[in-house]
């Protein structure tokens, strides 16, 4: 039973409510476990390798027609006229609205679904409904539109020119530059012994989800149902309900599979809202899957930022100051799903007094950047990493051993201990040890081909989980059970971790648990799945859940059995006698016994620890060669570890650890958004010239597993993985380049052009 | 078949050993045309332009792109698609191997490349770890399963010789 | 894509004969989809020709060349052992191209009449010169994939990695239109855009290829084609380099150098031919040669990366191929 602790929180008009659980001892490093840390296939894998999983875009409903966009092809400019009437007689088109023809609805902060200023190529002018994607676009080429072009930025240094255009009337800059200082970092300068002092930039990368944005809309009376591919379901429909001026209960949103997301899926994009009213215009369910261009032009990506890092350090490799001076490019809006917090590693991931970070974010007339797998620290990792790779090279002290020597066991925003403080330092061994890092062998610096190693480290802000987030269980009078919640499995393997955790607790097997998310309307409110949060959150809740229920069964049993509750337990579907092996007797059978009676239980996730911090933490090593005739990176080896607590299921884990690094590979190497300045225009918002590695790019890759559990940070000990493989990767690789050929690339990616370009200053250097 | 300027024209598309006569545009993909025509939405629209490798199908018993062939062009052509894999609850080798290896995450990729392999195998059905990871070159995961897609691609050819050796004795 | 109407003509004189400035002709699809489907082509009528009985995907010895059948798709050429045999570097040149999907799809005939990929060009809110605009966009914008040789109003590179190869081998297109058969050399074939004639090569718009003929090489002879990528597979190359020499008692007697990735077209490298013919074959030789065939490039802003790369294509088609 959940009880409500309830303050006055400090923001006015706010409560700060806690749900408590009974006191649930957590899953401590001896604890015996039968389902949780086993390996399990997806609890979804027949669906996905038959097809038979459905996703927004294969939802086919009787009459459905669909949609399409008319994107601006100007990156700044004034709709000063807007003609539909053509495309609306077209044969086959149900509906067409524009600005000229709907109310206006507030997106974004201060702009309109069809706004009268377009602030980027790509944004909203007008869509079209018909009865097939083919005569919708016949239909947007009938649109006349006329334009008034403004001048436009694209580029931070633009943004930032004396008597630059304005992107938004309130300037280029979004918000307040965001500061953070603690201690003296000038003077922790002055003191160093060794300053390292660099710029570096990383490139806009594209999510590139395979499944596209987009949604399927219905409307059933008042009811708006949207099958929207979404990673968060409950934001959408809070977000869709007040754009059109609906109660919350009248808008339901479906997301059974999920075909990607990464980080630009968290709230409502205006497809929604499009959708929406084309359904209710046309009198029919609309489908308005975006194409790849419009994925690639409007709906997020990783924001370039330029990172001027300065670290400064004792002889003996102790840090006295750590200052970093960032920039970001965050496109034409602020959409709220940006969280890209690039300052958070310098603050926290090495033990040092002095630390200041700045980070201001400018505007410019591309896509609004939003989260991205691991936001803003694989972009902090990028910059940090290898400016603590010079500083230990500068030292001649080895790279691991200089961060053992700026160790923190504290989180040091807070100054409290972290849960699991040993965690990075077990990275650290595990990884050290399954490379081979100290044996390495030293390889010849001479030779057209040549090799190398690369350390970088990481912490991760997320993966702890926290409250709200619930769950319901049923017990079926067959003895299996029902687990319903409100969140999504956005490919992660969230339904059958999840699953795991339940059917530990209630002493099911596996196959004898169902659980449900994806759908607002049969299930409990449940958080966006991002922060790589979604297992810790939502685990305890499970269990506290599935505590109830056992309690219940085994009162029941007790009943049934005539034997004492405390000499009861249950597992593996059976109820256990302690001390007498042959009295067990299945669950089904007990339950068979009050059917049609059900058991209930209702689960909370109970606050997070006061006292202490829950992080997650890794560390990666690369092996690269590097081809210095033709610029050619070839990665070898990767071997990485990541303490995430207790693993509940090695397979998903890996699978996460493997998928991490393949982006990582991506981000260090071919990724990169290529915009011409002049016209305003992204040259590759596509997948040919947008180059995501292929099977031919990754190498094997080794999970140096550290799986010891964090109990302290909440009762399951697990924590999340889903980013932080990603953050060491690209600076990794980026020391191991240094490491082959003594070229330090700070712009990333470190693509053909860039490395030979460099490769041939070196050469003209050196003769 | 003489020049047309019929908006629709009639064409009959076999597809996982099924006729289906249809009357569409001649603009329309194959792609289009089995996902809205006759609702078979296994295979993937992705980047609609030949970059990815999600609409994967097999045509005559080859490994093509559905999004770069017009329906009216498979007329009368053998169209397999991963509906047409699994018997039933039989799941084919290559489908299983995927399940044993979790050689995917989200599953949007994962009808493209097990038909790239599906494909491989019909050819050849001992092919070399080279050729296994050649077969799905074209076929981009983004979730960044490939390790697990080539494991479970050389899991795929023990089970089918396996099932061989089974239905042999 | 906008509508067109669809024909499957029974001969290749009614396929002829369909042809006009809204017609295009369809065989595998792979280039010409993609640019219908990005709008930059809008052909009123496609004329599909890959169940013409008059052309084929036959490969075959005839009088002293190869015949290659204008529908043999990439994959065919990748695995024929005629090819293997006797041109190798086109099966190379097959293999790194593409997919295994898009080779099983995309056929000769396609493939030497290809558009190119610039990312101006493909962009259909673009008007550049090569769509009969005023501008050439690449040239002051990002051309980190264009041209560091010719002297085109248009920077695009041409994106076949087969065509250098033909070029190499001295291959003969062979063509039908309204005057009956036809044939040209691949040289003369392809050709820098010009302003009245805003293509890549020169075939008539109301003509079908049939098949590309090339010749065998001599006793003695050795090819290779390479290709830089900015991945490991699956990208159209950066700088690529086919070369096939004849060596003698171990001195070049003949070479042919033909850059892929470089310029509009297939771009002879003709000093560096000229440099080693007569040389000793072995390393000295091809790395004077590859300085040699980068020595007259002018890159423009951003791909000054592509000299050096050059120079490192011409060395290694050499060095792998004359041995």
């Amino acid at each position: 039973m959940t009880t409500l602790k309830i303050t006055k929180g400090e923001e006015k008009g706010k409560l700060q409510l806690e749900e408590q659980e009974p006191e649930m001892a957590a899953w401590g490093t001896d604890a015996a476990l039968a389902v949780v840390g086993q390996r399990h296939p997806r609890l979804e894998a027949i669906e996905k390798v038959t097809g038979r999983a459905q996703y927004s875009s294969d939802v086919r409903l009787p009459r459905q027609l669909y949609a399409t966009v008319l994107r601006s092809p100007h990156p700044h400019a004034t709709v000063a006229a807007i003609d539909i009437a053509a495309a609306e007689v077209l044969p086959g088109v149900h509906a067409v609205i524009c600005a000229e023809n709907t109310e206006p609805i507030p997106w974004y902060h201060g702009s309109f679904v069809f706004d009268r200023t377009v602030r980027l190529i790509g944004d909203e002018v007008a869509a079209v409904a018909a009865e097939s994607e083919e005569i919708a676009a016949d239909a947007l080429r009938l649109i006349e539109v006329t334009y008034e072009p403004l001048t436009h930025v694209v580029s931070m240094d633009a943004a930032q020119a004396p008597g630059a255009p304005k992107v938004r009337d309130e300037g280029n800059v979004a918000g307040e530059p965001k500061v953070y200082s603690r201690g003296d970092p000038d003077e922790g300068l002055r003191q160093a012994e060794v300053m390292i002092d660099r710029t570096y930039t990383t490139q806009s990368a594209l999510h590139n989800s395979l499944e596209p944005h987009g949604c399927t809309a219905a409307w059933d009376g008042q009811t708006l149902t949207l099958w929207d591919s979404t990673q968060s379901i409950f934001t959408v429909r809070e977000q869709v309900a007040q754009a059109l001026g609906l109660p919350e209960h009248r808008v339901r949103v479906i997301k059974q599979h999920m075909g990607g997301g990464f980080g630009a899926k968290q709230i409502s994009w205006k497809q929604d809202v499009i959708a929406a009213l084309l359904a209710q215009r046309s009198g029919r369910p609309v489908q308005l899957m975006l194409d790849r261009e419009a994925e690639n032009l409007v709906v997020g990506n990783r924001p370039v930022s330029r990172q001027r890092v300065r670290l400064g350090a004792t002889r003996d490799g102790t840090l006295t100051a750590i200052d970093a001076d960032i920039t970001q490019g965050i496109g034409a809006y602020m959409t709220g799903g940006e969280a890209s917090n690039v300052s958070g590693m310098y603050q926290t991931l090495y033990r040092c007094d002095n630390v200041r970070t700045v980070q201001t974010p400018l505007y410019t007339n591309l896509n609004p950047g939003v989260a991205f797998r691991a936001p803003g620290h694989v972009e902090a990792a990028w910059a940090l990493e290898q400016a603590m790779d010079e500083l230990a090279r500068e030292l001649g002290i080895d790279p691991i051993e200089l961060r053992l020597r700026n160790y923190s066991e504290t989180e040091q925003l807070e100054e409290k201990p972290y849960t699991l403080p040993e965690g990075l330092r077990l990275s650290y061994e595990r990884v050290r040890e399954a490379f081979g890092w100290d044996t390495r062998e030293r390889p010849a610096g001479e030779g057209r081909v040549r090799r190398g190693v690369g350390f970088a480290a990481h912490d991760w802000v997320g993966g702890s989980g926290s409250p709200p987030g619930y769950a319901w269980i049923e017990l079926n009078a067959d003895g299996t059970a029902d687990v319903v919640t409100g969140t999504q499995d956005i490919g992660t393997g969230t339904r059958t971790g999840l699953a795991q955790v339940a059917a530990e607790e209630l002493g099911l097997p596996l196959e004898d648990v169902s659980l449900h998310l994806g759908d607002t309307s049969t299930g409990p409110y449940s958080p966006v799945s991002s922060g790589s949060a979604t297992q810790a959150t939502l685990g305890p809740a499970i269990r506290a859940a599935a505590i109830e229920v056992r309690s219940q069964l085994l009162q029941i049993a007790s009943t049934a059995m005539e034997i004492p509750v405390p000499r009861l337990s249950v597992r593996q579907g059976k109820v256990l006698v302690d001390g007498d092996e042959r009295r067990s007797t299945p669950v089904k059978e007990i339950m068979r016994q009050v059917a049609p009676h059900t058991l209930h239980g209702q689960g909370a996730r109970g606050a997070n620890p006061t006292e202490k911090v829950a992080r997650t933490f890794g560390a990666q090593i690369v092996e690269l060669e590097v081809d210095t005739e033709t610029g050619e990176v070839t990665v070898l080896r990767v071997v990485t570890a990541h303490d995430c607590g207790r693993i509940v299921n090695p397979t998903m884990v890996d699978s996460q650890v493997i998928g991490g690094i393949t982006q990582g590979i991506g981000f260090a190497l071919t990724e990169e958004r290529v915009v011409d300045d002049r016209l305003g225009l992204v040259l590759n918002a596509n997948m040919e010239e947008y180059k995501v590695p292929t099977i031919a790019d990754v190498p094997p890759i080794e999970h140096a597993a550290v799986d010891v559990p964090d109990p302290e940070a909440n009762p399951t000990g697990a924590k999340g993985i889903g980013e932080p493989p990603l953050v060491p990767t690209a600076p990794a690789i980026a020391n191991a380049v240094f490491d082959a050929v003594g070229i330090r690339v700070l712009d990333a990616p470190i693509s053909r052009h860039r490395l030979l370009d460099l490769l041939t200053t070196q050469r003209e250097h050196a003769s | 078949m003489a020049a047309t300027a019929a908006t629709h024209v009639p064409l009959t598309l076999t597809v996982n050993g099924r006729d289906h006569r249809l009357m569409i545009e001649p603009r329309r993909t194959l792609l289009d045309a089995l996902r809205h025509d006759l609702d078979l939405t296994g295979t993937k629209k992705v980047c609609d332009m030949g970059d990815c490798g999600a609409c994967t199908v097999m045509v005559d018993g080859r490994a093509m792109y559905a999004c770069l062939l017009l329906a009216v062009d498979c007329d009368g052509r053998d169209v397999r698609t991963i509906e047409g894999l699994a018997q039933g609850d039989a799941l084919d080798p290559v489908q299983e191997a995927f399940v044993e290896h979790d050689a995917f995450q989200c599953g949007y990729c994962t009808p493209g490349q097990i038909m790239s392999l599906r494909a491989l195998l019909d050819a050849d059905p001992e092919p070399t770890d080279a050729e296994i990871m050649r077969a799905v070159t074209g076929n981009i995961c983004r979730c960044g399963a490939y390790r697990n897609i080539a494991q479970a691609g050389r899991r795929a050819v023990e089970i089918q010789r396996a099932r061989g050796e089974g239905a042999a004795s | 894509m906008r509508p067109f109407a669809y024909s499957r003509p029974e001969t290749i004189e009614e396929a002829i004969a369909l042809l006009d400035s809204d017609a295009r002709l369809l065989a595998g699809g792979t280039d010409l989809l993609t640019l219908m489907k990005g709008d930059i082509v809008a052909p009123a009528h496609l004329v599909d020709l890959k169940r013409l009985p008059d052309l084929d995907d036959v490969i075959d010895l005839e009088e002293g060349t190869v015949s290659i059948g204008a529908l043999s798709t990439l994959a065919q050429l990748e695995t024929d052992p005629l090819i293997a045999m006797h041109l190798p570097a086109l099966a190379q040149a097959a293999a790194v191209a593409a997919t295994p999907q898009l080779r099983n799809m995309a056929t000769i005939g396609g493939n030497v009449l290809q558009r190119p990929r610039c990312w101006y060009f493909r962009n259909d809110d673009v008007h550049c010169w090569l769509k009969g605009g005023e501008e050439c966009f690449a040239r002051e914008g990002d051309n980190r994939y264009h041209a560091v040789f010719g002297e085109s109003r248009c920077v695009a590179v041409h994106p076949s990695d087969l065509a250098s190869v033909l070029v190499a081998y001295g291959a003969t297109v062979h063509y039908r239109d309204s005057g009956g058969v036809q044939q040209i050399g691949i040289e003369d074939f392809f050709s820098p855009p010009t302003e009245g004639r805003r293509t890549e090569h020169v075939l008539p718009a109301e003509a079908v290829i049939t098949r590309v003929t090339v010749p065998m090489t001599a006793d003695g002879a050795r090819s290779r084609y390479v290709k830089a990528m900015d991945r490991k597979v699956w990208a159209f190359a950066l700088a690529g380099a086919a070369a096939v020499v004849v060596v003698d008692e171990g001195v070049v007697r003949d070479a042919r150098i033909v850059l892929s990735g470089v310029a509009t077209v297939p771009w002879r490298a003709r000093a560096a031919e000229q440099a080693l013919i007569g040389a000793t074959a072995g390393p000295e030789a091809f790395a004077q040669a590859a300085e040699i065939a980068a020595a007259d490039a002018v890159p423009l802003a951003h791909n000054g990366y592509k000299v050096p790369l050059v120079t490192a294509m011409v060395r290694r088609a050499l060095a792998e191929a004359g041995v």
